[in-house]
């Protein structure tokens, strides 16, 4: 396989990670700026273990995921019980803080005679534990794609869980699920968990893939897509990030086709599909409608709060 | 004694023209509920295409003013049209996503335009300082504080002296109720929009020209100074949008007199963070801002 | 007797729910026509389709002949049509005096509104008292007496009130209905939507049962024994449990 193609789809599957990460927020009706903060703290976390400390990179990528994991709970047990808009520019002003701070943070071991690690805005060079170990690009890859696949799956079993229903339930209308006796915030509350070792993860694996990661590449920008890529690829299903990703660095980053103009075409296609499909292409209806061809079965009664929280036609 | 003032002082100047932002961003917000990610850019695009005019036909200070706040009058209904008017009330999300989409659009137009890192802008002073006493002061910024006091009292007649406030007033209250009332709802928010880029756009002008030059930051700069401004005073607050302009400039200026720039900015970060975990509704808002009000901006009507 | 507002047919739907499954009815010129049910029926989802928030999917609903169906809310109300709606929806913190204001929006002439304003306090004393305050610290039956009078100040032919007796205590009540029978005595064309069935019969002329998004009765009240409307307008017609 060519290496253009691979870098490719191996940064779509890393940035997958991300705008999984932002999604699963939305599930619960939480919109998140700050999921990059927990991408850039697995990174760097991940490039620690493996780069300066010389541990395995498995254990560099748990640690990833593990410390995006607590951090998103540190952050969580403040934040979650503040309501939409300002959980939002919570989360945004955590992820900008955590971003300055890495542009302080210096932490550097002599390996081979060389500085490796953090250094401030320069950023963290030489996690080359990838090369260092013979695995190719694509086999790398093949890895991303693995644990991607990995987390799909555990969405799967999420979706059909009651922890998914609450999730959905909280997400139409987390006062109707309170009364049912949904635990919100515990909910909510794990629901950060996961998004954040999710982002640590594909940080974690970011990190290895570019070998190289700086503060600036974790700002809002990044915050903005990765919940971007929910909303347009469709919040029906996991694979609505995915293709949101697709869609971005896919289609677009790779094809020169639009050289120049490229966020101009974007961001125009965007805002009209949101007119067209306020809840993206694969939105929920859109899925329903494919589990019922898929398994003929009659499908379950949609919920009252489901059906209200549409606009009267 | 004497620094601290002067370095309060200088805080105020610099808040005034982040309250103007977060002016724009409050009247938007009041009026949709709606976050506008674009606002940052619709000014971006007025300044730019001032600054075109500028340096390719040396335009004169007045005209790149007029341009850059009619510039930004244009991108605002742009916006206004594509991202807001289409969606309606139901679907807040997307609509703030419609406004990154078309954010990332107009800052690429932008940048087509004008392709560097920075142009430089024209000034309206020639710069020398002032002294008032012991105190120093840049006519520049003196401006900036007299233009923002001037918006916002020309605002508050615009809001309690005239219809179109009245009925401004209204919508932000219950837009439901507001059309019930017999005014135009979508043709009051469209105005209310180009109102709130225009504000942006003087705020904009008014600070390039102090810094002489424009980057191409401009319009992530603008958003996220209007948005913690806002979001410090009060969500969709008036009066709060000014307060916490200038809060956030004095906690900006004197974090950065003590420690320096990144320390500013994580400063300006750290009291938004805490100010939202503590007093969600800001300085002006009230102390936990209800269900009710921060969802459905008490449009809410139930069926029998 | 001539229908003032006629109702043929409306169907409105939340997403894939009929909230009004084809609803036929009219308003007579100069008369309180009322419309009774139980909750759920959809009469306040009709009122809102009247007064162009929801827009019909389809029907036709005809003031004087002209068609009010794909105008805005703003437009039915310069048509002559004002909504007192459900909760009363006053703006709370706006002055009552302001809120009046706000109901004369599209009026052109100051001086005519300023006299309005000035009628409005003689028909409703506490307003008067209560002119420069917040609406929001206005009891309920001052609130419901203001958004009545914010209605009547864009001059409508047609009033619609939703459920003005809601929450209120019963003296307010018969102030309120007392009100809306000197309004009609005055001219104006009330259509009403009331839970409170026996006040309701006491002064329409002409009233409508609704259920599930249907018209089910229609009739002068004395047609029907009081207490099977007030059955039907509480319960519903007989359907089997479960």
């Amino acid at each position: 396989m060519d290496d253009h193609l691979t870098g490719i789809l191996s940064n779509i599957g890393v940035i997958s990670f991300v705008a999984l990460s932002a999604y699963l927020l939305l599930l619960t009706g939480e919109i998140s700026f700050g999921q990059q903060a927990f991408f850039a703290i697995g990174a760097y976390t991940a490039g620690i273990v493996t780069a300066m400390w010389q541990l395995p990179f498995w254990l560099g990528l748990g640690a990833g995921a593990a410390a995006g994991g607590a951090a998103a709970l540190f952050v969580g047990l403040p934040t979650l019980r503040l309501h939409g808009l300002q959980f939002a520019i919570a989360t945004l002003a955590f992820a900008e803080a955590v971003r300055i701070l890495f542009e302080l943070f210096r932490y550097q071991v002599v390996r081979d005679g060389e500085p490796v690690g953090p250094n401030g805005i320069e950023g963290f060079r030489n996690i080359r534990y990838i090369f260092e170990h013979d695995v190719s690009a694509t086999q790398f890859m093949l890895i991303i794609y693995g644990l991607l696949g990995m987390t799909l799956f555990g969405f799967f079993l999420l979706e059909r869980s009651r922890l998914g229903v609450a999730f959905r339930m909280i997400g139409q209308d987390g006062l109707l699920a309170a009364a049912q006796g949904v635990p919100v915030f515990r909910v909510k509350l794990m629901a950060a968990c996961l998004a954040g070792a999710i982002a640590g993860l594909g940080g974690g694996l970011y990190a290895h893939l570019t070998t190289y990661v700086e503060p600036a590449i974790f700002d809002v920008m990044l915050g903005v897509h990765s919940l971007a890529y929910g909303l347009i690829g469709g919040l029906g299903t996991a694979f609505g990030p995915l293709l949101g990703v697709v869609i971005d660095i896919g289609l677009l980053e790779s094809t020169r086709w639009f050289a120049g103009y490229r966020m101009i075409v974007f961001g125009g296609l965007v805002a009209v599909l949101l007119i067209v499909r306020p809840r993206g292409l694969l939105d929920e209806r859109l899925v329903h409608r494919i589990r019922r061809l898929v398994s003929r079965r009659p499908p379950p009664a949609p919920t009252n709060a489901a059906v209200l929280g549409e606009e009267p036609s | 004694m004497i620094p601290f003032i002067q370095t309060t002082l200088d805080g105020l100047m610099v808040g005034s023209s982040y309250g103007l932002l977060a002016l724009g961003f409050a009247l938007i917000f009041g009026v949709m509920r709606r976050l506008n990610l674009s606002y940052g850019p619709s000014i971006m695009v007025g300044a730019y295409l001032g600054t075109l005019l500028y340096i390719q036909f040396g335009a004169p200070t007045y005209v790149v003013a007029i341009v850059a706040v009619a510039g930004s009058v244009m991108a605002g209904v742009y916006v206004e049209r594509l991202c807001f008017a289409p969606l309606g009330v139901g679907a807040g999300v997307a609509s703030m996503v419609s406004s990154f989409a078309i954010w990332m659009q107009l800052e690429q137009a932008s940048l087509l335009m004008l392709p560097r890192h920075s142009y430089p802008f024209p000034s309206l002073t020639s710069g020398e300082l002032l002294s008032v006493g012991p105190l120093v002061v840049r006519p520049d910024y003196l401006i900036m504080l007299a233009a923002m006091l001037a918006i916002t009292a020309a605002l508050h007649l615009l809001l309690y002296r005239t219809r179109f406030g009245l009925g401004l007033r209204a919508i932000i209250e219950n837009s439901v109720a507001a059309s019930l009332s017999g005014i135009d709802v979508r043709s009051t928010m469209l105005k209310a929009f180009a109102l709130a880029s225009a504000i942006g756009g003087v705020a904009g002008f008014l600070v390039l020209s102090a810094n002489q030059q424009v980057t191409a930051m401009l319009g992530m700069w603008a958003t996220l100074k209007g948005l913690i401004a806002m979001m410090i005073g009060g969500l969709g607050s008036i009066p709060g949008a000014i307060v916490g302009g200038l809060v956030l400039g004095v906690i900006e200026v004197h974090s950065q007199t003590l420690f320096g720039p990144q320390v500013r900015d994580l400063a300006a970060y750290g009291v938004l963070f805490v100010l939202l975990v503590l007093r969600p509704g800001g300085i002006f808002g009230t102390a936990a801002v209800s269900e009710s009000a921060a969802h459905r901006g008490g449009d809410r009507w139930t069926t029998t | 007797m001539e229908a003032m507002l006629e109702i043929v047919d409306v169907v409105t739907t939340y997403g894939k729910i009929e909230a009004l499954k084809g609803v036929s009815l009219s308003a007579n010129r100069g008369r309180i026509t009322c419309l009774l049910g139980p909750n759920g029926a959809g009469k306040t989802t009709l009122m809102m389709t009247v007064a162009g928030v929801l827009k019909p999917r389809q029907g036709s609903i005809k003031l004087e002949g002209n068609e009010l169906v794909g105008l805005s809310p703003a437009r039915i109300v310069g048509n002559g049509v004002a909504l007192v709606p459900e909760n009363r929806l006053v703006f709370p913190q706006m002055s009552v005096r302001e809120n009046l204001l706000a109901g004369a929006y599209q009026r052109k002439s100051s001086g005519e509104v300023a006299a309005d304003i000035e009628q409005m306090y003689t028909r409703f004393p506490p307003l008067k008292e209560r002119r420069e305050q917040l609406a929001g610290t206005l009891s309920g039956g001052e609130q419901q007496m203001l958004a009545v009078a914010r209605a009547l100040m864009s001059r409508p032919r047609v009033l619609l009130m939703d459920e003005p007796s809601l929450g209120l205590a019963p003296i307010v009540v018969k102030e309120i209905f007392g009100i809306i029978a000197e309004l009609n005595r005055e001219g104006v064309t009330i259509f009403l939507v009331e839970q409170n069935a026996h006040l309701a019969l006491q002064v329409a002329h002409h009233f409508y049962l609704m259920e599930q998004g249907r018209v089910t009765f229609s009739g002068t009240p004395g047609e029907l024994a009081e207490d099977e409307v007030i059955k039907r307008a509480y319960l519903g017609t007989r359907r089997s449990a479960g």
